[in-house]
């Protein structure tokens, strides 16, 4: 199945001509044999050589680019099925939906709150993605002018909804040059829609209702010279979704059907009432593109979050900046509360100390982003590091008393602080919650 | 399915009763048999036959609960035989958790007013019942008989046995017939370390479910999620000390900065918001039962479970 790096080198040109990215062909055909690189790369391939290497050597699912410039995203590219095998590495794309059929203010009202949606969490910024415009009026003029008031607004990625190609092509007429996801190709309709995404280079949802006709269309339009696809399973409910779309990574990531190597589309605004709770399993399932329709604030942070919950690294935890933090306005007396620099204890432990009002400082020491019970087991949170940081970040000048609140869990080290800090240790709760309960007794006590 | 996807899955889930009938020596009108998955939701298609189950979750001292809820519910949430029949009959739980917050008051010693708590749970409900004892070692062997005592017969599921003190619960469900939740630190190596302990004191897996820790969503949810697929995976690959059905309950919602800090008018579309998406993200990665504790989350979250699962 898989070729090695000696195998495909022997298929290249070997020019070394580094047009690819690659400074020789050898290491080119590495790139290709452990799927870090695309064969399209290689502008001098002969048709054998592209037959021969063809899906056998690109990622087991494509990475497609949508849109232009700062706020185009980038979907696919993945290789597990369980985030915990490794990572998952490209988030989903969380795209508003217009319609139109609507006037152009409210045409506008939405792009501009996709546009200006900014959710900053764990240091983060998180957005929504784009805007897709629906042809639900039917009128090719109509899906025009929507497209029109959608770019006069924003420079943000679009995805154009409409079957008619004519209406596509009205689309395109005003954002062709951007990069918009083509939605799309079918079985009726694929011919005329491919000639449009190969002569705007645009990328394609490729929609069937099931994987065999989906298989045959895949096909069709990669000989037809699309090869950016992304896939809409048409599922009809949100449970069909999560079936077909686990079958499709689980195929695709074993590259035992390469047809299905694209990245997944969901249009969740289909599943009408239900389209949050089909947004959050397009999330956590491999969707990859997710449309749906505009979402009320609380939904949308709390969509965002999943996102950027699911899509965190989990072998590289969020890390903060050490230093000394302050909430409130702290004065010399006030708590010093020492921490590590894993951002969930950081916001987990600063959201609690902001909700007892009781000015304070946080003392947040380099652990290497782990948690406080992890660095105590590994060694990375001790004494010298909590002494280094005290000196470093000249703790001794902001406040005049010499107490440090340490985690629960940091207990053990308790003695050893006071020894190398001379400073006195009071252990504080092992859970964030407790917190104020423990300033108030303990600290003012 | 044109293409069955490629598993090598052997073991099964194994089925924990919760809640008797009259004819099962209770008298509940339902018992759940939660469990018996072959699989991940919906990777074979034999999962996706049962829905996840959700619990609303209560307490028998409201001063220990979210204000959010005790606001909104009033006078309802101060007479627990009425916070009860609301769960039920009004948000359309499928089983009811109650918390006896009472016990984490100073120098508690009320074991009588526990055993009442319990009954009157079970005179105001049908539905069966997840009880959650005390924290606090000095009065736990105590509580816990107690709770036992005033649930016999109905097969309750107790709350909640940890490595480091297991055994007073897992006493009570002995005593009295109850199944046992088993709570680890979001780690699939401790999860089984404490079935493991609770086996060796004579809990059988029937009578265990695990709780993993479920983190509030954007407070460490993420690990939750990956803890409960890993230890799905781990008991699909044949590992019988993981075999057990879970339960998810992310009990910080809402006290996290998100909700507490909503857009005025907001709060409770944010709690909302933030139980639900967390509860069907959890199911999704396979909980058997998932706890809410506003009264609004409940419908939606049913609703998104029958979508995902169907309504049997």
């Amino acid at each position: 199945m898989a070729l090695k790096a000696l195998d495909i080198y022997k298929l290249l040109p070997k020019k070394n001509c580094k047009e690819c990215g690659s400074p020789t062909c050898l290491t080119f055909a590495m790139k290709l044999a452990s799927g870090k690189a695309d064969i399209e790369l290689c502008p001098y391939l002969d048709e054998n050589a592209k037959a021969v290497l063809g899906a056998s050597t690109r990622p087991p699912i494509r990475l497609v680019k949508v849109g232009v410039g700062e706020r185009s995203f980038r979907v696919g590219d993945e290789f597990v099925f369980y985030r915990h095998e490794k990572t998952f590495y490209h988030q989903p794309a969380i795209l508003f939906r217009i319609s139109d059929t609507w006037d152009e203010a409210t045409i506008a009202g939405v792009v501009h709150e996709v546009r200006d949606f900014k959710l900053t969490r764990v240091g983060q910024d998180l957005l929504l993605n784009g805007v897709a415009v629906a042809n639900d009026s039917g009128d090719p003029a109509a899906f025009g002018r929507a497209v029109a008031v959608v770019e006069a607004n924003a420079d943000l990625p679009e995805v154009l909804i409409a079957d008619d190609p004519a209406a596509l092509e009205a689309g395109l007429a005003h954002c062709g040059t951007f990069r918009p996801l083509l939605d799309g190709a079918t079985e009726a309709n694929a011919e005329a829609v491919c000639a449009l995404a190969k002569k705007h280079g645009a990328p394609l949802v490729v929609r069937a209702p099931d994987f065999e006709p989906l298989v045959a269309l895949v096909q069709r339009c990669t000989a037809l010279g699309v090869a950016d696809l992304v896939l809409d399973l048409d599922a009809p409910t949100p449970a069909e979704f999560v079936e077909r779309s686990s079958a499709v990574r689980q195929l695709a990531i074993a590259r035992a059907v390469p047809e299905l190597g694209y990245p997944v589309y969901y249009d969740c605004s289909k599943a009408g009432e239900l389209a949050t709770a089909a947004l959050s399993v397009g999330i956590l399932k491999f969707g990859s593109v997710l449309v749906t329709g505009p979402l009320s604030h609380p939904e949308t942070v709390a969509a965002l979050t999943l996102r950027q919950n699911i899509y965190t690294d989990p072998q590289k935890p969020i890390q903060m900046t050490p230093g000394l933090y302050r909430i409130g306005n702290p004065g010399p007396e006030a708590p010093m509360l020492m921490t590590v620099n894993f951002s969930l204890t950081f916001f987990t432990l600063q959201g609690y100390l902001e909700s007892t009002r009781i000015p304070c400082y946080m003392l947040i020491v380099d652990t290497e982003g782990q948690s406080v019970l992890t660095a105590v087991a590994a060694g990375k949170l001790s004494e010298t590091v909590v002494a280094e940081a005290i000196k470093k970040f000249e703790v001794e000048s902001a406040v005049e008393h010499r107490k440090l609140i340490i985690p629960g869990y940091a207990s053990p080290l308790s003695g050893a602080i006071e020894d190398a800090t001379k400073w006195t240790v009071m252990v504080g709760p092992r859970d964030a919650a407790d917190i104020g309960a423990f300033l108030e007794t303990e600290w003012k006590g | 399915m044109a293409y069955d996807a490629p598993t090598d899955w052997s073991g099964t889930i194994g089925r924990v009763q919760i809640g008797a009938t009259g004819s099962e020596g209770g008298t509940r009108k339902v018992s759940y048999r939660i469990g018996g998955n072959g699989g991940l939701p919906f990777v074979e298609p034999n999962d996706g036959l049962t829905r996840p189950l959700i619990a609303y979750e209560l307490c028998d001292d409201p001063a220990f609960w979210s204000p959010l809820v005790t606001e909104r519910l009033g006078a309802t949430a101060a007479d627990l035989a009425c916070w009860t029949r609301a769960a039920e009959m009004d948000f359309g739980a499928d089983l009811v958790r109650l918390y006896l917050t009472s016990t984490r008051a100073r120098g508690f010693d009320d074991f009588d007013g526990i055993g009442t708590a319990v009954r009157t749970v079970l005179e105001s409900t049908d539905l069966p019942l997840i009880v959650e004892g005390p924290n606090e070692p000095a009065i736990e062997s105590e509580a816990f008989r107690r709770i036992g005592e005033a649930g016999e017969g109905e097969r309750l599921l107790l709350g909640t046995a940890e490595a480091a003190r297991y055994r007073s619960v897992a006493a009570a469900a002995l005593a009295y017939h109850h199944a046992v939740i088993a709570q680890s630190p979001i780690d699939v190596n401790l999860a089984k370390q404490l079935n493991i302990l609770l086996r060796e004191i004579g809990v059988p897996h029937e009578q265990i479910v695990i709780d993993p820790y479920t983190g509030a969503l954007g407070y460490g949810f993420e690990y939750s999620y990956s803890a409960m697929e890993r230890i799905r995976y781990a008991a699909l690959k044949g590992d019988g000390d993981l075999a057990m059905p879970m339960i998810s309950s992310a009990i910080d919602s809402l006290t996290i900065k998100e909700v507490r800090d909503a857009p005025p008018g907001e709060e409770h579309r944010t709690a909302v918001a933030w139980e639900v998406t967390t509860g069907l993200s959890a199911a999704v990665s396979g909980a058997a039962i998932v706890c809410v504790r506003h009264p609004d989350s409940v419908a939606p979250l049913r609703a998104a479970l029958e979508a995902t699962w169907g309504s049997a």
